[in-house]
């Protein structure tokens, strides 16, 4: 039973066929050879002829993506753009991939290859079809992912694929919308579709649509959104064939394929601009069911050997609870860092890229969960925290060159989504139900070289909107107390986190409002800095019963905080179910914000003034995190001397200093010098030979979680282990070199591992 | 005699145009003046009173209607150079604006930078949060007050707001739009404070659903109402002095103009009004050839700017974005994207790709050919190359081109790319005319349009070289380069052409079945209001045209569409009819079977469109017509690559401004004037029409690009 869990290099005879493992397609697909695939391009195209179907087919794409938005209407495909359109090669390696929700990517190519594998011979791919899918063994973050994949044909051959991806309101299962936190398994969650041909020869399959349709508690809006995805595919086919009709399809292929080995050669020359080596990352999930106060580890490890990466989850938790993930969710979150991250400049075309990158998952884990699992709150919980550490590992991985250090970012706000459920009757006298969205108003993350962008959304979705308070009091019974930046909430360091933000709300026309919460990182934050900078502010629910503001609203007197409010404050926990919120009970949901880059001490006294003087930043972590003493430069030299003496304190002894240059900065403090020693960027201080971690060489400070960020509160009201704000210091000068949140239990994490250059 | 007068502020010239009783047009070009942009327009002014041979002051007597465009508010706002604004808003929601929707404002942004994290950072704010100030007051989705605004916390934000210095204050409070009482209050307690501070209430810009496109759209006319204010008030007295007798009119986005006063009040309705002018002249240009369906192309430099026409009316757009702010607007719906004369050409030789723009080398340093310092190839290098432009003869004479350097340059590129110079070039044509091709698609067959039932009219420097080949890409009917005169003054002209016009609007979520006496009463106010601010506008009722819609959705969805009235007002049975226009219209935009039969409705916006016909320029068609062409228009022939020949031909040049009516000319063949260069492609003929126009036509029409797409009903 607790037999160590095995990845998938070191497992044989388990089939990742989708059924009871996630689906791991393997190298050469094996296609039944009635299916013909259309193989032939041309290598040679004009540098104009390339750029006009270049530019067409991206278009092509965007198109795809705008007709379903058009169509479909429903606030979670205008708002959220919980979507994504995709172009794909007749064997299903990426040419384009829409700007929305990223998430999607990962879960793209292996619903074609998946279908490829197990549709050709039986039924059938042929030219007319598409296939409706959400099983997410297959391919999907959770079930009310609905994809529609469409072949297109030339001449009876498959030329290439389009898709779509697009988040459905509700598709069954034991709670309405389909998210189910108590959910003992998938069989409580919503229906489950491999893929299914449900359009043939251009007709749709009305057997199908109906089973598809029969297990949604709203099937007409389900209805409408199928349309929408079927007319974006049909839009999409019909432009990519007159584009194959005006300049051949030998043209449209070769520009395909060289999409393809374009975005592989620039992905290959960042990879030689970089050292090989391993980078960790470690976060913790929080409450996997109702009444549970353990944390569950999920583990990151990124290879970079020559022109090949290599994710690892090895040493996650296993599987529990109402939060996990499968393969096809794990592999997508991380593909969402490493489109931002490296393939920007290819607009996201990671085809070319993932020839290099291999998976090797452990299958029972919480983020390569086996079937039966829940996996339906996929996306704001075990999705989440399997890509926020992408961003980390990813980063660091690009940090030694000095051009891609740019494109490198902390971990971003509502890094685990503070879920408010909530139901009842409106003010117009209808039932309702709805997750506030709020959260998608997130942070992004510092740069190397910039302040992250406060409430500037959330990174996995590079354009989204959240809803305006108007459009959410209209539609639903809430009155909302105030929605704003919350001070030292961005996460400190040189390079400050945005800040993310508060709502605040009542009830308004309605008697009683019903609630659940889904949360995790709340006691532990989820949007830890790096290079030395803090985490941003942790998720926090507050929660204030029989409260005084009615009486202050008929004295006409508003407030800015929930604090100012007299009444009973209650502690909701995290899995909260079926509490009333009454009109006088006020509630404040505030989302994690965004991780800090480099130590905070590094700050320029200038910018942490301009932060106190918007209320970004409060006097008091001023002083204390950014030891700066604020008018008062001298003031501010003094304070940042001692705290970094402080910090320093126990070391025994200076360490030596390394002699000559750094050959090559692995971190924003972190040099290597000649002999392969690690010392400090900025002092030269000896930290080891790089086949030791550095950080043993480090003063270690263990302070209490609450230390990492002035928003972080007593970890006790929700877990039972203790977690640390463990800072590593330069025994030279104290510089921050790296922190690290960690439950008290855990050892130092090997962050960072240069293997050669 | 007595005139029309329309001028149009640009960054770079103003232009004047003029048209007397008789129809005849005179159009003048002085340059801009943008340390005092009001100086520019008396030199316009003063260039056609010398143009007519008669006194500045007896021209402006003369005068009978004189409308103005400027580019003032926008340059305040790109240049960051607006007023000090404070604001006002509802407690607890001071933070709407830097919120932004917890977007980055990545609407017309290019996509590149969206994707980007470290290039997509929010626009500097328009107002720090130290300059907001929240007061206790709260109104709910009924329109109900709930809580009484706080005036004691309101007079001490105005009086700290002012003590902080402030030019301006911007009003907006949640749900205004349903009950303005609290921000009227405000208003007025501001005003008793203050005379000298520009106030601003949302209601009265933008009385909309959405606190952060409405604050946004507040803010910012607060940002530009001091600037806006001292120019026109300068502007308006010294047109008084010079004896002008009627009011000054300002064009503004919408496609109209408002009277000085209004303009004054709500400088954001100035935003953009430029190009909307020309929007405006093709559309009375439309009327008088008779086409109905238009879609007007603009490429400049920079930009390159499309609008549709249809059914003899502007496509309206409700949101507006300008430098990442996005902010409620009604205003005639103008695409851009980043291709224009200037943009850059850049090449990766190792995965041997070219890309064009969208960045562009601006006037400064410019096209390498400019000799400006510009070292990266660009769109005019190209044209140079191929021969289209003559180095000695461009912009009529004003400016003297460096052929050689654009040739080395793009020479450069071709050798990276194993390419030849003249092919190098004319796929730098090709790649930028299929980016413009693409962006009319998405005004066009992605809103329900078909290309094929549209005239394209080309207009600025750039685009009339390539708009026969897009055209063609298109299936468009024809291409038409309006008015050979006008058209270099074309927004100033269309500011001539303007009606006055108001927008009056009144939003309130009502789903279906609603009474037609509740929206009846709605459309009443509306019109007592447009009727009473037209009146102290001095606009006589027999000159006041309403026109009436009604903004409706599926309940619960977020498209909404705008269904026009057929009369004034609805009858008790309405329903139906007006279901059946939504779901006309709703289909046309969405597709065929996309309209869900049966569903609930909900009526969000009425809106009244109030204009005051005022005196039109005449259009004069010529009676005589001559295919000779005069000997004086024949230049010298030059030797230009046509990419469609795949080689180079020793090919007709003509001088445009001396080619007469019913000339014809078959392509290949070079049509110059002074402000632009026609390229008569091989396999298309021009012709200059009746009214003065040349005009496109294809021999023989390609099949189109793109098909036009139907989606089957299930």
């Amino acid at each position: 039973m607790n037999a160590p869990l095995k990845k998938l290099s070191e497992l044989s005879g388990l089939a990742f066929d989708g059924r009871r493992s996630g689906y791991v397609p393997p190298k050469h697909l094996e296609i039944s050879p009635s299916l013909k695939l259309h193989r032939k391009w041309k290598t040679t195209i004009d540098p104009v002829t390339f750029e006009v179907v270049r530019h067409a087919l991206w278009n092509v794409n965007e198109e795809h993506g705008a007709t379903i938005q058009r169509l479909s209407g429903s606030p979670v495909a205008m708002y959220a753009l919980d979507l994504n359109p995709s172009i794909l090669t007749e064997d299903a390696e990426f040419v384009y991939f829409g700007p929305y929700m990223q998430y999607m990517s990962g879960v793209t190519d292996t619903q074609v290859k998946w279908t490829l594998e197990n549709r050709s011979s039986n039924p059938g791919i042929r030219d007319g079809d598409m296939f409706l899918a959400n099983d997410p063994w297959v391919g999907a973050a959770h079930q009310m992912d609905v994809m529609l994949l469409c072949p297109v044909f030339w001449k009876g051959e498959l030329f290439c694929w389009v898709t779509n991806c697009l988040h459905q309101y509700d598709i069954g299962g034991i709670t309405p919308g389909s998210f189910c936190p108590s959910a003992r398994d998938a069989f409580d969650e919503g229906i489950l579709i491999p893929p299914v041909k449900i359009v043939e020869g251009n007709e749709i399959r009305r057997d199908i649509e109906e089973i598809y349709l029969r297990s949604s508690r709203k099937p007409s809006a389900v209805a409408l959104d199928f349309r929408a995805q079927l007319a974006g595919n049909m839009t999409a086919k019909q432009r990519v064939l007159h584009l194959m009709e005006k300049y051949s399809p030998e043209v449209v292929k070769g520009v395909m394929k060289k999409i393809l080995t374009d975005g592989e050669a620039a992905f290959l020359k960042k990879l030689s601009l970089l050292p090989d080596g391993v980078w960790r990352d470690r976060t913790y999930v929080e409450c996997c069911r109702p009444g549970d106060r353990q944390v569950h580890r999920v583990m990151l490890t990124l290879k970079k050997i020559e022109n090949r990466l290599i994710f690892e989850n090895e040493g996650t938790a296993p599987q529990a609870g109402g939060i996990n993930a499968t393969y096809s969710g794990w592999r997508g979150a991380i593909m969402v860092a490493l489109n931002e991250l490296m393939c920007w400049e290819q607009y996201y075309a990671v085809g070319g890229a993932l020839r290099h990158v291999e998976f090797n998952p452990t299958p029972g884990t919480l983020n390569c969960a086996d079937f039966p699992a829940s996996v339906s709150t996929a996306p704001v919980q075990c999705m989440e925290i399997s890509l926020y550490p992408a961003y980390n590992v990813l980063s660091k991985m690009l940090y030694p060159d000095p051009g891609l250090r740019r494109d490198a970012m902390c971990i971003g706000g509502t890094s685990q989504w503070p879920a408010t459920i909530f139901r009842g009757i409106d003010q117009w006298g209808e039932r309702y139900g709805y997750i506030l969205v709020d959260p998608i108003g997130g942070a992004i993350g510092a740069f190397s070289h910039a302040d992250g962008i406060s409430t500037g959304g959330q990174a996995r979705t590079p354009i989204c909107k959240l809803p305006n308070v108007e459009h959410t009091e209209q539609s639903f019974p809430v009155l909302f107390l105030y929605r704003k930046e919350i001070c030292d909430s961005g996460g400190a360091g040189k390079w400050r986190g945005g800040l993310s933000a508060e709502s605040c709300f009542i009830p308004h026309g309605t008697d009683r409002i019903t609630h659940d919460t889904l949360s995790s990182g709340n006691a532990i934050p989820t949007s830890t800095g790096m290079m030395g900078g803090y985490p941003g502010a942790v998720n926090r629910y507050r929660f204030l019963r029989e409260s005084n503001v009615l009486e202050m609203m008929k004295q006409s007197r508003l407030v800015n905080d929930i604090d100012e409010l007299q009444g009973t404050s209650e502690t909701l926990q995290l899995r909260q179910q079926d509490f009333a919120q009454d009109p006088t009970d006020v509630y404040a949901v505030l989302w994690s914000a965004a991780g800090g880059f480099g130590d905070p001490l590094e700050r320029d006294p200038a910018k942490v003034a301009a932060d106190v003087d918007n209320g970004d930043v409060s006097e008091k972590a001023a002083l204390e995190i950014y030891g700066v003493v604020l008018g008062d430069e001298r003031g501010t030299g003094r304070r940042r001397a001692e705290v970094r003496a402080r910090r320093i304190h126990d070391r025994s002894a200076p360490p030596k200093k390394l002699e000559g240059k750094a050959l090559l900065l692995a971190t924003e403090n972190l040099a290597i010098y000649k002999n392969m020693r690690y010392g400090c960027a900025k002092c030269g201080a000896d930290l080891g030979s790089i086949r030791e971690n550095y950080k043993t060489s480090c003063i270690r400070n263990d302070l209490p979680i609450e230390a990492s960020n002035p928003i972080v509160g007593d970890p006790k009201r929700f877990i039972d282990p203790t977690p640390q704000f463990r800072q590593f210091c330069c025994p030279g000068c104290g510089l921050a070199i790296e922190n690290e949140v960690a439950v008290a239990d855990d050892p130092p994490l090997r962050d960072v591992e240069i293997l050669s250059k | 005699m007595s005139y029309l007068v329309g001028i149009d502020i640009g960054g770079t010239f103003t232009d004047c145009a003029i048209v007397d009783r008789a129809g005849k047009l005179l159009t003048t070009k002085v340059p801009s003046t943008p340390q005092d942009f009001a100086r520019g327009m008396m030199d316009a002014l003063d260039a056609g009173a010398q143009a007519l041979g008669i006194p500045l002051e007896r021209f402006c007597r003369d005068i009978k209607f004189l409308s103005h465009g400027t580019t003032v508010g926008t340059n305040t706002i790109i240049q960051k150079k607006g007023a000090k604004v404070g604001l006002i808003t509802t407690r607890g929601h001071e933070d709407a604006i830097h919120i932004m929707r917890g977007s980055r404002g990545y609407n017309g942004r290019n996509i590149r930078k969206v994707v980007h994290f470290p290039e997509t950072s929010k626009p500097a704010p328009i107002v720090p949060k130290r300059l907001i100030r929240g007061v206790s007051e709260r109104v709910d989705c009924f329109g109900e007050v709930i809580v009484k605004l706080n005036e004691t916390e309101a007079e001490a934000a105005i009086r700290d707001l002012v003590a902080q210095g402030v030019d301006a204050i911007a009003i907006c409070f949640l749900w205004s739009f349903r009950n303005p009482v609290h921000e009227q209050r405000v208003k007025q307690m501001v005003q008793s404070f203050s005379r000298d501070v520009f106030v601003t209430c949302s209601v009265d810009i933008a009385p909309k659903w959405g606190e952060y496109e409405r604050v946004t759209a507040t803010a910012l006319n607060a940002y530009l109402g001091p600037v806006m204010a001292g120019y026109l008030h300068k502007l308006d007295s010294s047109l008084k002095n010079l004896g002008y007798r009627h009011g000054l009119q300002m064009t503004q986005c919408g496609g109209g103009t408002v009277p000085v006063a209004r303009a004054g009040e709500a400088p954001l309705l100035t935003l953009d009004s430029g190009p909307v002018s020309g929007v405006t002249a093709s559309s009375f240009l439309g009327a008088a050839m008779g086409e109905k369906n238009v879609i007007t192309t603009d490429m400049g430099g920079t930009s390159f700017d499309v609008s549709i026409i249809h059914g003899g009316k502007p496509a309206y757009s409700f949101v507006s974005n300008t430098d990442q702010y996005e902010y409620f607007l009604p205003k005639v719906d103008l695409q851009a994207i980043g291709a224009g004369g200037g943009s850059l050409v850049r090449v990766n030789p190792q995965a041997r790709t070219m890309t064009v723009g969208p960045d562009s080398a601006g006037a400064f340093p410019g096209p390498v050919c400019y000799g400006r310092g510009g070292t990266v190839p660009t769109v005019t290098d190209a044209q140079l190359v191929l021969g289209y432009l003559d180095p000695d003869n461009f912009a009529g004479g004003r400016m003297k081109l460096n052929k050689k350097d654009a040739e080395k340059s793009i020479e450069g590129l071709a050798k990276l790319l194993g390419m030849k110079t003249v092919e190098c070039a004319a796929g730098i044509c090709r790649i930028v005319e299929l980016q413009m091709a693409d962006v009319i698609r998405k005004v066009t067959v992605e809103k329900g349009f078909d290309p094929r039932e549209f005239v394209l009219f080309a207009f600025g420097g750039a685009g009339p070289a390539h708009a026969g080949v897009f055209a063609r890409e298109l299936g468009v009917r024809k291409v038409v380069i309006p008015q050979r005169k006008a058209a270099s003054t074309w927004c100033a002209f269309g500011a001539a052409a303007a009606d006055v016009l108001h927008i009056f609007e009144h939003t309130e979520i009502m789903p279906t079945p609603v009474p037609a006496s509740r929206i009846n009463s709605i459309l009443n106010s509306l019109e007592t209001n447009a009727r009473s601010v037209m009146a102290s506008e001095g606009i006589a009722a027999g000159r006041q045209r309403f026109e009436f819609s009604l903004d409706v959705r599926h309940k619960g969805q977020i498209n909404e569409v705008e269904v026009l009235l057929e009369s004034p007002r609805l009858t008790s049975d309405y329903e139906l009819r007006l279901r059946k226009r939504f779901v006309e219209r709703y289909e046309q935009l969405y597709g065929r079977g996309s309209a869900l039969a049966g569903a609930q409705l909900e009526i969000v916006v009425c809106r009244l469109r109030a204009r005051a016909l005022t005196p039109r320029p005449k259009l004069v068609h010529a009676r005589k017509s001559s295919r000779t062409i005069p000997a004086k228009a024949v230049l010298k022939k030059r030797q230009i690559y046509w990419p469609d020949l795949r080689k180079h031909v020793t090919t007709p040049v003509f001088d445009g401004d001396k080619l007469v009516i019913g000339n014809q000319i078959q392509g290949p063949a070079i049509v110059e004037t002074s402000d632009t260069t026609v390229v008569v492609h091989p396999r298309t003929t021009l012709r200059l029409d009746a009214l003065g126009n040349f005009e496109i036509n294809f021999s023989n029409r390609d099949r189109p690009y793109f098909s036009h797409l139907s989606i089957g009903r299930r």
